[in-house]
């Protein structure tokens, strides 16, 4: 099986807003797949649908090919925008419900617990506990009876920073463990941080999808000068693996292939006769590059 | 089945409200029902006292059966909490996304209200025997147990209906006011007015009326008996129409369910 999840076309509205138009993506097994967006974006509709409690107006997704949608979640943790609990039971009579519906046999309630902190508030009704532990509870929950496939939706919401550290290192594990993770998100940092894959979602769009490091592949930038701006204009237009020349003011910013090395610029131009009086390698953040794709895709539109 | 039922059990044997509202039922039924038999339990001046009812078998069923149509509003009123509770914690998304269809979720329900209609009637059988042998002799029973049947079926449509209701309207406060208000206010309007302006007995057809009209007010119903005023409908078709109605609330409420976003 190469792939526990595939989405097929699912496109939904709410009256005349577009959450999602016709998205597709299959999630590689073992991964740990992000799909990143600003809010707004449609993650959490897509992840709703993905698990039944929204009903998609078109499209369809299987997971663990094909298998029926109930069974199949009875076999995955997730953990959908808020903790659901009922607030009048504890932690510990809660975990007992979900363990009941997934129709696990050996619930290792003690391990999730104390994976997340709980154990010592295990018999603590859900309506005391802080919106970090609540935050807990729900990803104890995920983790009952072993899941092979984890979907989270924001899972370090509600978190102090060494809570979230602690989340990370978490499905960092769980990912060695081989087991796949699905995991909404609008932190970029998060995604470049923990995931494997990422798809990438706008307007309920999705701009594309694939490893990360290839969808987040760098497009380098050199921003070169010399004394005659014109002439080396012309010259890099012949240059394959440049993309783009833009002027800014008395420099040139080239958008070159990560091929194109400051030094292999320097040679070419020398070369061709030119000498350069400025060279300088920018690489972009992964941030900015995320923005370059969600706004590059909205001139498009 | 047993498995929806046990998890819906999980969710409630340890909800204070729950035990409350079960126990205001227990209790008070039982103790009002002994304040009219011992007579302390008063309503009119005087010599006069118009709840001063009989309690031995021929009429415990009914006399009881009467007055639980009134207490049972205790437990429509916990159905509607236990049922917008979901909603309120999202509680009813996390059961599917766990595993159960929508289906199981609503089912797990309904068997719910079968129990707890199963209680009620249970429940009363216990005080009527009690009562009956207090005041009558063993070989009185069972007397008229057919009041005893209604009074199931008129639990099963007040609880069947609180549940349509709280999945309707989602909002605890929201649908317990609604209740009362359709209960108590609205539906006597209606159905008085349909049978004013009709000339027939329609009006008593109304969804929860058709299960009242099974127990009426016990001096009501023995003065329009001796005064020969019987109705021409017999209990046989408020019964039906009563099953009627409880099909379909299941129905609207699953259709409701399954067709929109949880």
């Amino acid at each position: 099986m190469d792939s526990v999840l595939k989405v097929q076309g699912i496109s939904k509205a709410y009256g005349t807003i577009q959450a999602l138009s016709d998205v597709s993506f299959h999630v590689p097994t073992g991964s740990v797949f992000g799909i990143l967006g600003p809010n707004g974006s449609g993650k959490t509709t897509l992840l709703g649908i993905l698990l039944h409690i929204l009903q998609s107006d078109s499209g369809n997704y299987s997971w663990f090919d094909e298998m029926p949608s109930d069974q199949a979640r009875q076999q995955i943790g997730s953990l959908l925008e808020t903790p659901n609990f009922y607030h009048y039971l504890s932690a510990y009579d809660n975990l007992k419900i979900a363990a009941r519906i997934k129709r696990l046999t050996n619930p290792n309630f003690d391990f999730v617990l104390k994976t997340l902190g709980l154990y010592d508030r295990r018999n603590s009704a859900f309506q005391t506990f802080s919106l970090g532990m609540k935050q807990r509870l729900a990803l104890a929950s995920a983790l009952l009876g072993k899941p092979k496939i984890l979907v989270l939706d924001e899972p370090t919401n509600g978190l102090d920073p060494n809570g979230i550290a602690e989340i990370r290192d978490l499905i960092g594990n769980l990912h060695h463990q081989g087991i796949t993770v699905i995991m909404a998100s609008h932190l970029l940092d998060e995604v470049e941080k923990v995931c494997t894959h990422v798809a990438v979602l706008k307007k309920g769009n999705l701009l594309l999808s694939g490893k990360v490091d290839e969808v987040f592949r760098s497009t380098d930038q050199i921003e070169i000068s010399s004394s005659d701006l014109n002439a080396l204009s012309d010259v890099l237009k012949s240059l394959a693996g440049i993309n783009q020349i833009q002027q800014i003011g008395d420099r040139l910013l080239l958008h070159c292939n990560e091929q194109k090395t400051p030094q292999a610029i320097n040679e070419y131009c020398a070369q061709n006769g030119i000498y350069l009086s400025h060279l300088a390698w920018k690489k972009k953040s992964l941030e900015r590059k995320f923005m370059e794709l969600i706004n590059e895709n909205q001139t498009k539109q | 089945m047993s498995e929806l039922l046990s998890i819906e059990w999980l969710k409630i044997k340890s909800y204070k409200t729950f035990w409350v509202l079960i126990g205001f039922f227990a209790l008070l039924l039982p103790i009002w029902n002994y304040g009219i038999a011992n007579g302390f339990m008063k309503f009119g001046s005087g010599d006069l006292n118009f709840v001063s009812q009989a309690y031995s078998f021929g009429n415990v069923w009914q006399n009881l059966g009467f007055w639980t149509s009134i207490f049972v509003v205790f437990i429509s009123i916990l159905i509607i909490i236990l049922t917008t509770n979901e909603f309120q914690f999202r509680t009813n998304r996390q059961n599917v996304i766990d595993g159960w269809k929508h289906l199981d979720f609503y089912h797990a329900k309904w068997l719910l209200v079968l129990v707890l209609s199963a209680f009620t009637v249970i429940y009363v059988f216990l005080i009527g025997l009690i009562f009956g042998l207090s005041y009558s002799s063993f070989n009185d029973f069972p007397g008229n147990i057919s009041y005893l049947f209604f009074t199931w079926v008129l639990a099963l449509n007040y609880y069947s209906f609180s549940l349509l209701l709280a999945l309707l309207l989602k909002k605890s406060g929201i649908a317990i006011s609604m209740f009362f208000l359709y209960s108590m206010i609205l539906e006597s309007l209606l159905s008085k007015g349909i049978n004013w302006l009709s000339h027939s007995l329609a009006g008593n057809f109304l969804p929860l009326q058709c299960s009242d009209e099974l127990l009426p007010f016990p001096l009501l119903d023995m003065v329009k008996r001796i005064a020969n005023l019987s109705d021409s409908v017999t209990p046989t078709w408020y019964v039906l129409a009563s099953f009627g109605w409880i099909i379909i609330y299941y129905f609207v409420g699953r259709k409701k369910l399954l067709k929109s976003d949880w």
